[in-house]
């Protein structure tokens, strides 16, 4: 029976400086994170590494059951035990997907393992492999990651609201304050509830009090370094760590956080330790926001979209909008799912790419000097648009496209699979897509495999794994 | 019983038809009666984290205030803001967090005339009363305006009306709805409205930066329960929303009968509560230490807490101890009140390096 491969959610490609290293593509599809030489092709490791992914594509099948979470008191067992029984550990999978992959220092591997919420920092080796780091579990599902601006911590937002900050590399002598067990006493005394039931449900509360004195140390604490420094009452989309140049207006550089929810917010807090300190409000969408974007060469304009038919251009300090771009005339809701900014060295062409949730086709623009938005002609692709990475040495992006889908449906199957990775470069001013023998060596590669008799249970987690975003959109009561 | 409830219901929606009915045909003066509570009660909690269905502006630019500050629309009526909406005069600049029946507001009403204030309320229940109370006792202070202009005495059934009314509010004393009857008020209660919205989400949308100079959160939904402690409207990544809001120098209020919850509160703003070790074992569970992470300390830089002595000599607090109607009941019911009273601070400089 014929095997189709996952599609690659999430590319990074890594340029490393020092001689005999080459460049990485890092790439996360499924359950697994792959590392490829960007020279050869090659692919050069595979997170959990390939005996242990025999096993667990075994256990993988059906996907629908899911381990428990660990408690973090397991987790804590987890990581004092010896490498060796690491791996063993890794086996029964507990996640299924891997949603988030960042590259801090050009060396470290930082991904988010879905469904147990761990945090997992990987170095990479000369040879492109991957050695343990760490693996921290979050208190509630990450849904971004970034960089402080040095790259030595991670900040983290999630589905409540809460950005944490945490080292990439934790410190050894880390020791978690744990608070003294006190005796308990409810917080409701009958001065504060009259209600009969509240009443009786003191009195049952006092009851249970005496009779276990001391309840099981439920530590729900997190058992590593970390501080949460932003919060919003909202589920927390897309982050940016930015730093503004200095100029005629301030003397030294300034960090920034920008965070966007659910909620229409696009916030602008101070850079850690100052993350307290909010300073601007970019107001104006009407719909959720999914994809924040700023330029690493123009810091100071930020691009944002998610369920509205149109973009925002900011200026972000201000908080004024400079521009709304019109992305779509039609009825139907879209939903940004990706913003990118692209500069090509050679041509001096400097792309912001668009694609939108479901859809196989990639909106391009140039940012122009005044920090407006034109668009330049669209790029049609073989499947879905879902992640797009730039190989600056070659000046050509690499984007995944849903090879299982049909294009333009995020349900829909296909009968026969397609290449998992297009590249495009820039000709005349213009992206016109390109060969790329590398890409082609990947596209070849048959490491992942889904089996090809789909239940429907595992089709439909398969799609919200990759097709989440739609359904943040708030219902109306009308 | 299962045929009580929608009768009870109906009698309520009568009697709101009714409200609704006289404040659509009180501009000419004739008797106006104030709402009854009883006909908006409506149960004590709300999910903060539900969408609800929420009108809020676009941001503050967009917020219409025209129509809920009649007597201080500017009267350029070519000065519009974002949404087309006619200017204000000023600025709202105190906000009551959670305001209920608003007790507070219509208590500083008189107290701060020239202040343009808010209360925020997630029940439509409770709001729709505060807005009727509210335009009862514009009208009323309208029609002793023009009595004590031309004083004939046709209205002298006004007052006994209301207290015959109020008086079937059985616990509580008849003093705080038929407040503003008898005597004009400076500020004519056209300085006070109340918005329905959820401030744990969207009081940005409502408030610029450094815009408000009170804001006053009374009794707060105590959220008992250690897994519900996320949605207690204090926090530190709330605070900073507050400390957003509020210019430097002002004051954020805090007033509650659970005294763990003045603990908690305490906690929340001050790095070292000098009382958090008082009454340790009496509220402090420790049980919420454990659930929660541990956020960066830098927001409690922001708040210093107001002196007793300062707070004796600030009117605001006695409103607050005193003229709620949670307050009231605490009192009725020999509760302990605690109060804490912070104030902003200046935003720390700029890392320089």
């Amino acid at each position: 029976m014929p095997s189709l491969r996952h599609p690659f959610q999430c590319l990074r490609y890594v340029a490393r400086e020092s001689a005999g290293q080459s460049d990485l593509l890092i790439a996360t599809a499924g359950a697994k994170v792959y590392s490829y030489s960007a020279s050869t092709g090659d692919c050069l490791d595979v997170f959990p590494s390939a005996d242990e992914s025999i096993v667990s594509d075994d256990l993988n099948s059906p996907p629908g059951k899911r381990r428990k979470l660990s408690s973090p008191s397991e987790q804590k067992d987890e990581q004092s035990e010896s490498a060796g029984k690491q791996s063993k550990e890794d086996v029964k999978l507990t996640w299924s997907s891997i949603p988030l992959l960042i590259v801090a220092q050009g060396k470290y591997v930082i991904f988010l393992t879905a469904e147990d919420k761990c945090i997992r920092v990987y170095s990479l080796k000369d040879n492109g492999q991957f050695v343990k780091e760490s693996v921290r579990t979050m208190p509630k599902r990450p849904s971004v990651l970034a960089l402080t601006p040095n790259e030595n911590d991670i900040l983290c937002a999630d589905k409540f609201g809460d950005v944490y900050i945490i080292p990439v590399i934790p410190s050894a002598e880390y020791k978690r304050v744990v608070a003294e067990e006190k005796e308990y006493a409810p917080s409701a005394t009958n001065l504060t509830v009259h209600t009969k039931r509240n009443l009786e449900s003191l009195e049952q509360q006092m009851r249970q009090a005496a009779l276990k004195k001391k309840a099981s140390a439920e530590a729900t604490a997190l058992n590593f370094e970390h501080q949460a420094i932003i919060g919003h009452v909202s589920m927390l989309t897309d982050m940016v760590s930015v730093t503004r140049p200095a100029d005629s207006t301030i003397s030294h550089p300034r960090n920034y956080i920008l965070t966007a929810d659910r909620d229409e917010h696009i916030r602008v807090s101070r850079g850690h330790p100052q993350a307290h300190v909010i300073e601007q409000y970019c107001f104006g969408h009407t719909s959720f926001i999914s994809k924040l974007c700023i330029p690493s060469w123009a810091p100071n304009v930020l691009i944002s979209g998610g369920g509205d038919k149109h973009l925002l251009v900011w200026n972000w300090v201000e908080g004024q909008v400079l521009q709304k771009v019109p992305l779509s005339e039609s009825e139907t809701d879209i939903t940004v799912s990706g913003i990118w900014a692209v500069s090509d060295n050679a041509d001096g062409l400097k792309s912001i790419f668009v694609a939108f949730e479901g859809s196989s086709q990639l909106l391009c623009y140039a940012l122009e000097n005044d920090n407006t938005l034109k668009q330049q002609e669209t790029l049609q692709l073989s499947g879905n648009v879902i992640d797009l990475v730039s190989i600056g040495s070659k000046d050509t992006i690499a984007v995944s496209v849903d090879n299982l889908r049909e294009p333009n449906s995020t349900s829909v199957w296909r009968s026969s699979p397609q290449a998992l990775l297009e590249t495009f470069r820039v000709e005349a001013g213009k992206w016109v897509p390109a060969e790329d023998s590398i890409v082609s060596s990947i596209n070849t590669d048959s490491s992942t495999l889904v089996h090809t008799e789909l239940d429907e249970k595992t089709t439909k987690s398969l799609n919200e794994q990759l097709y989440g975003l739609s359904v943040l959109r708030k219902n109306g009561w009308n | 019983m299962a045929e009580q409830v929608p009768t009870k219901r109906q009698k309520r929606e009568e009697y709101r038809r009714g409200i609704q009915a006289q404040q659509d045909s009180t501009e000419d003066g004739s008797v106006v009666k104030m709402p009854q509570k009883k006909f908006f009660r409506q149960r004590a909690h709300a999910n903060p984290f539900s969408d609800h269905n929420l009108d809020y502006p676009i941001s503050p630019a967009h917020m219409d205030w025209s129509s809920h500050y009649p007597a201080y629309v500017d009267p350029d009526t070519s000065k519009t803001n974002l949404s087309g909406a006619r200017q204000l005069t000023k600025n709202v600049e105190v906000v009551d967090i959670g305001c209920g029946f608003g007790g507070l507001l219509v208590g500083l009403a008189p107290l701060l005339p020239d202040t343009l204030m808010v209360g925020m309320e997630i029940r439509t229940q409770v709001l729709e009363y505060l807005t009727s109370r509210i335009h009862a006792l514009r009208a009323q202070q309208q029609n002793l305006k023009n009595k004590s202009a031309n004083p004939a005495p046709t209205e002298a059934s006004t007052e006994s009306t209301t207290e015959a009314e109020t008086g079937s509010d059985s616990k509580a004393p008849a003093t705080d709805d038929d407040i503003g009857t008898t005597k004009i008020f400076p500020g004519n209660f056209e300085n006070i409205a109340a918005i329905r919205s959820n401030t744990m989400k969207f009081l940005p949308n409502f408030f610029g930066r450094h815009q408000l100079s009170k804001i006053f959160i009374c009794f707060p939904d105590p959220h008992f329960k250690a897994r519900k402690h996320k949605a207690r409207i204090i926090s530190e990544s709330l605070n900073a929303e507050y400390a957003y809001a509020l210019r430097p120098g002002g004051l954020l209020y805090t007033i509650t009968d659970v005294e763990e919850y003045h603990h908690w509160v305490l906690r929340h703003f001050l790095r070292q509560p000098e009382d958090a070790t008082k009454g340790k074992g009496e509220g402090e569970t420790g049980s919420d230490y454990k659930a929660e992470a541990v956020h960066a300390p830098g927001i409690k830089d922001m708040w210093e807490r107001v002196s007793d002595a300062d707070l004796a000599a600030d009117p605001c607090v006695r409103v607050m101890q005193f003229e709620t109607e949670e307050s009231k009941k605490v009192t009725r019911n020999n509760g302990k009140k605690f109060v804490a009273v912070f104030r902003r601070l200046a935003d720390p400089e700029w890392p320089s390096s």
